[in-house]
């Protein structure tokens, strides 16, 4: 028992190197973020002699941090709710019909998990242009509606049919419209399907790239954080000490985000995952 | 009869209500683009045009046979997909087992691996191209390790590994905490009973666990596949696609070939190709694994 314990708690300590060794990339990227151009020239290794704010300053205002800020904010935001909102109505009603048009819409509603985005990314710019969703950040919040619906549906569809039919007939005979009482009985079950969906699509749409790049790279007010640090690096390429500010500005929000929600945003991925 | 015919118009109209506003954001964000893009793959279009000329089967003509920067792509891709698939999936279940025994911290080791998989891929390359550059610099001042002088992202063969590195270390830990899930679900009595019939821990993990982790690895595998053939990113900013085209996936040439060079039509018909490759490659693969998926 003892020699267990003792093998146990070395191979722990051997992890926790491994983990060490695997994050240390990024722990070079917070020194150096902190160092003058010339500390870095000379070691990327060693410890900053002082701490160097003005790197954050200078990419702060550079990048236009604030705006750009808001703009991730306002399309994720946008985004996310769309997809909570529309997703949650299908797979409610989709999972409560059993019709051959429910399942044929159905259908309809789930194949786009099949098709990759790169194979209908161009067509899908001409359509955004025509609609009048390019060039805004909430055009493109509204454009990740239809992108993220299909596996939130997906994961609505399945766990609806754990609650009890019952419930939403008792509200309907009680006189409740249909709509409050999904509203009112029903959406407030099905809770946790809707962190696992909010934290699916915040974590997609606040790092995504590819389609801010194509529908908003043309309008230099309504980037997202993610161009902004694009752009920005390409100026930077070789001041180093700045680039990894920016850097570290640009992953913040998101290590914050998971940081205080840990529990939640692994246990969202899993089940995200595994619902394919 | 009326009533009846009321009845059931009310109902229609509640399922419309429900579901008609997903139908439309689907329609308009994926399926008719992608239906466009189908149609747009037999076409010759600049993309500020409103004409696009119908030219048949020209574009996969070319691409076929008179596009071989496009197969390199094809190529890279695949290769550097296989090569992820099995070190993301390997390095994954192997840490996962370690996780899953009683350990001091393991929750603590598992949010630690999944740190890289929060930032965006972009990011990522930007870092590692510091690390690759400016800090292997440093690492060889220090320690005379002539490894961390060789042009890791300059070489046109070692270009590779430093994108299969950066790739599996970004998406490494999402993958664990799948596995851990579930290595979760085994159940501890058939682990118990196969002790006391004298399996040794290998036997006891490809024997009982493998097996009946399946459905994990058929997720992973699936997962970290279609990741793989649509590698964007990344790519950009670590290495954009150099050097020369050495590391151009195929996603970044069809980027190129419609926003770059302005050949919608063309970009259209390998992006029909691509969605083709990942359709049939998943259902091989799910299928397959599938197979091998076992009940308790």
């Amino acid at each position: 028992m003892k020699k267990r314990k003792l093998t146990s708690s070395f191979l722990s300590l051997v992890l926790f190197l491994v983990a060490l060794l695997y994050l240390y990339p990024l722990f070079l990227v917070v020194i150096n973020s902190f160092k003058t151009f010339s500390e870095i020239t000379t070691n990327v290794l060693a410890l900053p002699s002082s701490l160097e704010f003005e790197n954050f300053l200078n990419a702060f205002r550079i990048m236009e941090y604030p705006r750009y800020f808001l703009n991730t904010l306002l399309a994720t935001a946008v985004g996310v709710s769309g997809v909570v909102l529309v997703s949650s109505l299908a797979g409610f009603k989709l999972s409560r019909t059993k019709t051959r048009y429910s399942w044929v819409m159905f259908i309809l509603l789930i194949a786009p998990m099949m098709i990759p985005f790169h194979s209908f990314m161009i067509s899908l710019v001409k359509v955004a242009k025509q609609l009048h969703l390019i060039g805004s950040p909430f055009g493109l919040g509204v454009l990740y509606w239809g992108l993220g619906a299909s596996l939130a549906l997906f994961m609505y569809h399945g766990a609806v049919k754990s609650i009890p039919h019952e419930l939403d007939d008792c509200a309907l005979i009680d006189g409740a419209s249909p709509f409050r009482a999904f509203f009112q009985i029903i959406f407030p079950l099905l809770q946790p399907v809707t962190v696992s969906v909010i934290v699916i699509n915040t974590m997609w749409m606040w790092n995504d790239f590819l389609l801010p790049l194509l529908v908003l790279s043309g309008s230099k007010k309504s980037l997202t954080l993610q161009l902004a640090a694009y752009n920005f690096f390409g100026l930077y390429k070789v001041e180093w000490n700045y680039a990894m500010a920016g850097v570290l500005l640009t992953i913040l929000p998101a290590v914050i985000f998971y940081l205080c929600l840990q529990r939640y945003i692994i246990k969202g991925m899993v089940s995200g995952a595994v619902k394919t | 009869m009326t009533q009846l015919n009321k009845k059931q118009l009310n109902r229609a109209l509640v399922f419309g209500a429900f579901t008609l506003p997903a139908l439309l954001a689907i329609l308009i964000s994926v399926e008719i683009p992608f239906l466009m893009s189908v149609f747009s793959s037999f076409t010759k279009w600049n993309g500020l045009d409103r004409v696009q000329t119908f030219i048949g089967l020209e574009n996969y003509k070319e691409l076929f046979f008179d596009d071989p920067d496009m197969w390199k792509a094809m190529l890279f891709t695949l290769t550097l997909t296989l090569a992820s698939v099995v070190t993301t999936n390997v390095c994954a279940l192997l840490l996962a087992v370690l996780l899953d025994s009683d350990l001091a911290g393991k929750n603590v080791l598992r949010a630690a691996f999944y740190v890289p998989n929060i930032i965006s891929l972009i990011i990522i390359g930007y870092i590692w191209r510091f690390i690759f550059s400016a800090g292997f610099e440093s690492f060889y001042q220090s320690t005379g390790v002539e490894f961390f002088m060789f042009s890791w992202l300059g070489d046109t063969h070692l270009v590779f590994f430093s994108v299969l590195l950066v790739s599996v270390w970004h998406s490494l830990g999402f993958y664990l905490v799948v596995y851990i899930a579930g290595l979760q679900t085994v159940p501890r009595d058939l682990i118990e009973a196969s002790m006391i019939d004298g399996a040794n821990r290998f036997t006891q993990f490809f024997r009982i666990t493998l097996p009946l982790i399946m459905p994990s690895i058929t997720v992973c595998v699936f997962h970290s596949l279609s990741n793989g053939l649509k590698a964007f990113d990344v790519i950009l900013s670590l290495t954009n696609g150099g050097p020369g085209t050495v590391t151009t996936t195929i996603a970044l040439d069809i980027y190129r070939t419609a926003f770059v060079i302005n050949r919608f039509g063309y970009g259209t018909a390998k992006s029909v190709i691509l969605f083709l490759l990942i359709l049939v490659i998943s259902s091989v693969q799910v299928r397959a694994f599938k197979q091998r998926e076992v009940e308790v």
